[in-house]
């Protein structure tokens, strides 16, 4: 017979960045099988939309879909259609197209052979969903990548297998983008995104999504923040007047997204945030901190 | 129309040290060899510490190797399970730890958080379990990996 023990956590390296995914209160042989397959659809969502992955459905589009439509997979039709729309409602600040800004300033690979692309902005139309889970590109200077969004998709998925096992509370982090299910509230603590040795605040979720970004840092090498690693599409270059942002949201896909857009748009991100059911806290370079006023009365700051 | 609620983090609080250390035990190396061949029945140690082979029922179930990534403030206890053919069956992080030396100046951070749940306190390593933040790069990992299977993959069978 099954040992019952309180819950279980474990980690692995996926989606570029490290893998933490927590089950509670069932028998540990069911939290170890849940754990198992929510990794499992984690390294789903890798393999297909993985940049750097010859075999992805992101690099087939982006070296076929401006000859011809690419058919890709349900998940990555799912990830392509959200992200087409939000480009749409965010009159074109969320677009996963910029691929070739963070390409030129060497945060992306470039396959061998693929040429240069200039960074300007992407048309509307650079994306075209058809019938069958079939795209097709406007062009072929257009490159796409999903590292703003399918994060938050690969997170929203490994939850909902971790719910299907009937566990009595779960929670997926992927580097900071999280959600969680169950009828406790889960504290998340946030970094700073300005020194990630310093914690500046506390959250508490519950059935809901965070997704926090910041300037880029890599703890093994540096504890130093560099320069942002999101591309201002109006302008071609990196964000650089918030230092960091984090958003709750119902799925994890639309937090992971909406960050992008609050680290671009700043106060002015509110529209989407409304528009999505979101809320958001956001540091800005002079060390202020904005939160909606919804949200408000669940984070707790250091002060 | 939601409008902004603006804070200003006083100085002493930008510059306390929040988290003087940060750890996290995954799996023991037992809980992980039985993570990754629930059906083996017997572990040999191959290289003290360091390999394992797998064994269900007399025949190879695959390997189980033993690492460790260092970086200039994390290090990464992570193993990788093989198949008999020498290709990566699965990688688990076991333990991982973010430590910054000297830098413990002031274990009183833990009161300066305030909020309307003042009552639940924060321990250093007892309650801060999730971190939200800025992506931790799995680079290193990703290069130990490689480096396992350079160094085991061919040998191992």
């Amino acid at each position: 017979m099954a040992i019952a023990s309180d819950k279980v956590r474990r980690a692995r390296p996926l989606l570029g960045t490290f893998v933490e995914i927590e089950a509670a209160g069932a028998a540990k042989s069911k939290m170890d099988g849940a754990i198992d397959a929510a990794f499992e659809a984690v390294a789903q969502v890798h393999r297909l939309m993985s940049f750097h992955d010859d075999d992805s459905d992101v690099s087939r589009l982006n070296r076929e879909a401006w000859l011809r439509p690419v058919k890709v997979d349900a998940w990555t039709f799912r990830v392509l259609e959200a992200a087409v729309e939000l480009h749409r409602r965010s009159k074109g600040i969320f677009d996963i197209a910029v691929a070739p800004t963070l390409q030129n300033m060497g945060l992306l690979p470039r396959p061998d052979g693929d040429p240069p692309i200039g960074s300007q902005a992407r048309s509307f139309d650079a994306v075209e969903l058809l019938e069958g889970q079939r795209v097709r590109f406007g062009g072929r200077g257009i490159r796409i990548d999903l590292g703003g969004i399918a994060k938050g998709f690969a997170v929203d998925r490994a939850l909902e297998v971790l719910r299907g096992f009937g566990l009595a509370s779960g929670l997926v982090n992927a580097g900071g983008d999280l959600a969680a299910f169950g009828r406790e509230p889960q504290t998340i603590h946030i970094r700073h995104p300005c020194d990630p040795r310093r914690l500046m605040c506390r959250v508490e979720i519950t059935d809901e999504a965070l997704a926090s970004t910041a300037r880029r840092f890599d703890l093994l090498s540096s504890a130093e923040t560099t320069g942002s690693a999101i591309i201002d599409p109006a302008t071609g270059k990196p964000t650089g007047v918030i230092d960091g942002a984090t958003v709750r949201a119902g799925s994890c896909m639309m937090a992971d997204a909406l960050t992008k857009i609050v680290m671009i748009c700043g106060t002015g991100a509110i529209e989407w945030l409304e528009l999505y059911n979101a809320s958001a806290l956001l540091i800005s370079g002079d060390g202020d901190v904005r939160i909606t006023p919804d949200w408000h009365h669940a984070v707790h700051l250091a002060a | 129309m939601m409008t902004w609620v603006r804070y200003t983090l006083p100085a002493a609080a930008i510059t306390s040290i929040a988290s003087p250390s940060y750890a996290m035990q995954y799996l023991s190396i037992d809980e992980a060899q039985k993570q990754a061949f629930p059906s083996a029945t017997h572990f040999t140690e191959v290289q003290a510490g360091r390999v394992w082979k797998a064994e269900a029922g007399g025949r190879i179930a695959g390997f189980f190797i033993f690492d460790r990534v260092v970086g200039k403030h994390l290090y990464i206890d992570y193993a990788v399970a093989l198949t008999p053919g020498g290709a990566v069956h699965s990688v688990e992080i076991l333990q991982y730890r973010e430590s910054y030396g000297g830098e413990i100046r002031s274990p009183s951070w833990l009161a300066q958080f305030v909020g309307k749940t003042s009552g639940s306190a924060l321990k250093i390593n007892g309650d801060i379990r999730n971190i939200a933040g800025a992506t931790l790069s799995s680079t290193h990992v990703t290069e130990g990996v490689k480096r396992v299977l350079a160094a085991y993959g061919n040998r191992l069978r």
